[in-house]
């Protein structure tokens, strides 16, 4: 019996996660390039709190007489931003230390497994919470502690599969003829580390959005604009004006579901064993 | 016992860490009591008080003798010892945290199987969406819409507070909603996976009925699902600081978040303290059970 060559296919969790991704994506560019990076809504107090669809503000008017629409465009743009920078210095971290304590240089992987373990037994909320409060609101303080908290996931992820590639016959006989360790790094190990990296990477993503989120509703996030400070501010209006929990939870959650769908489907296409 | 000391040194780690980080940090506990204008000798003698004029070694050789004696001070701003605090506000977030857990676990198994029973049909999918989207519901953006639907338009629940069994419900349910979404998608895989192993065969070969069949598997599918729940109960505790923020909930969440914006450094170190200590007896005990449940892990 011939072995089964798996095929692999896009799925329908990739298409659908993929679309609604890119309409966000869509629109954080498309807002990018007619307002510029430094827009900020303007104001009008006699407009507070308009339902959406009335007086020309598609999705209404915030506490402050801001259009709602403008408000989270903005913020969408420091989110994915942030996210984005987040996660890709939290991923790189964690590959090279992830390796580092994978080719057991010992000292690196005692201290990593402490590290991880630390990190992993305190909500990374709390963490987040602590250094975020000491650290004062600045968009730094932000960044370094949603990177300090985030980057065990991908150290622990880093390591597994290094020590898997590590024991692989190739590796051992490029090893043996006297190949570099960072040619090796380079050339075997990073290309079958990047897969599995990549479905937590885009897993990662919305858990950094989320988290983020979760420090601006506490009141201790960088930007008056991040989401969660929205839902807290529109939290305080749940009565008067519905609409602004309503449209921001509905569009945080899209987000996230784009990006869950996505990682899912992308597991599934590079691994088609997993699926049954 | 090597886990023991292991966990021993991460506790020791843990509150190490917390000790430092507070006074290096920028925020003075007694400029935030005191207020703005308060007199320079007034300022000096609280710092007097609290101990914290001595050098921060020397606060730290105080802070470990009183953990060692389980005496973990007096909180700045409340003037009342930590460990009383603790106990004030534990029982809400207990409260909480195990009804959630309690009450998730049995509705993510059994959905999982209905889930992995019906793969690829109708129910599965609809599954599998459901959990999806709750999974994707951020806490903070769950517990207004629920209040939004319960309380103002049903009018069925009360909006915050913790008064009643009636206060709980909103509550409880924003933490299970996503808690029993990770376990039902875990036990949806961990089913399937284990169906396909050639054990299963035999079980149906020697004309098993399929209730028994799916009992035994649910039995060795549970050290997963209770490991899922370990790691997910730092997950919910940590949900439940926002939810007891969001609704109001005299707990241990909302007493640190407090604390922490108060830079009440006892209380702040108490209740971290506290909490890990919890964490690691959760890990060990999961352990001690996944050892029992399956021999093959020892």
């Amino acid at each position: 019996m011939s072995s089964k060559k798996h095929t692999r296919r896009i799925n329908k969790e990739m298409i659908i996660g993929g679309a609604i991704l890119s309409l966000y994506i869509l629109w954080a560019f498309g807002w990018l390039m007619t307002h510029g990076g430094s827009y900020i809504p303007e104001s009008i107090i006699s407009h507070e709190l308009f339902s959406p669809f009335s007086h020309d503000y598609i999705l209404g008017t915030d506490i402050n007489g801001r259009s709602l629409f403008k408000v989270l465009s903005v913020g969408l743009i420091y989110t994915v931003g942030i996210s984005l920078l987040i996660s890709i210095s939290s991923c790189v971290i964690g590959i090279v230390i992830g390796y580092l304590s994978a080719i057991r240089i010992k000292f690196i992987s005692e201290i990593m497994d402490m590290l991880t373990n630390l990190i992993f037994i305190f909500p990374s909320i709390l963490l987040a919470i602590l250094v975020m409060s000491f650290s004062g609101q600045s968009f730094s303080g932000l960044v370094l502690c949603l990177i300090f908290t985030s980057w065990p996931g991908y150290a622990r992820i880093a390591r597994g599969e290094t020590m898997r590639v590590l024991n692989l016959g190739y590796v051992e006989s490029a090893r043996a003829i006297g190949v570099g360790e960072f040619r090796l790094f380079y050339k075997s190990i990073l290309p079958s580390i990047i897969p599995v990296i990549s479905i937590h990477f885009v897993l990662g993503i919305s858990g950094v959005i989320i988290s983020e989120a979760s420090l601006g509703f506490l009141g201790l996030g960088a930007s008056e604009y991040s989401w969660g400070a929205i839902l807290a501010m529109a939290k305080l209006v749940l009565l008067e004006a519905p609409h602004v929990v309503i449209v921001t939870s509905l569009l945080m959650t899209g987000l996230i579901i784009s990006l869950n769908l996505f990682s899912d489907g992308l597991r599934d296409y590079l691994d088609p064993k997993l699926k049954n | 016992m090597k886990l023991f000391l292991k966990s021993l040194l991460t506790l020791f780690f843990a509150i190490t860490t917390i000790f430092f980080a507070l006074r290096l940090t920028p925020g003075d506990p007694v400029e935030r009591l005191l207020g703005p204008e308060a007199k320079v000798e007034e300022v000096q003698k609280v710092r007097a008080d609290f101990g914290l004029d001595k050098s921060i070694p020397a606060q730290y050789v105080d802070f470990a003798e009183g953990i060692l004696t389980f005496d973990l001070g007096k909180s700045y701003v409340k003037k009342k010892p930590v460990v009383n605090l603790i106990q004030e506000h534990l029982s809400p977030t207990l409260v909480l945290a195990l009804i959630s857990i309690i009450l998730a676990t049995p509705i993510g198994v059994i959905v999982g199987v209905v889930a992995a029973v019906k793969k690829s049909k109708l129910p599965d999918t609809s599954i599998r969406v459901l959990t999806l989207t709750l999974l994707s519901f951020p806490i903070f953006s769950l517990a207004p819409m629920l209040v939004l639907v319960f309380s103002i338009w049903l009018g069925i629940f009360p909006v915050s507070q913790w008064l009643s069994y009636k206060h709980m419900v909103i509550p409880v349910v924003t933490l299970v909603l996503p808690l029993s979404s990770v376990i039902v998608r875990v036990m949806r895989n961990k089913y399937l996976e284990e169906e396909s192993q050639l054990w299963v065969l035999v079980l149906n070969a020697k004309g098993l009925s399929s209730r028994a069949v799916i009992y035994r598997l649910i039995k060795i599918c549970m050290p997963t699902i209770l490991n899922v729940v370990a790691i997910q109960l730092s997950v919910v505790l940590a949900g439940t600081v926002i939810t007891e923020t969001i609704f109001d909930i005299p707990g241990l969440g909302s007493l640190l978040f407090e604390a922490i914006n108060n830079r009440d450094y006892p209380l702040v170190q108490g209740v971290i303290a506290y909490s890990t200590v919890i964490y690691m007896l959760v890990y060990v005990m999961v352990d001690y059970v996944n050892e029992k449940l399956d021999p093959r892990i020892a």
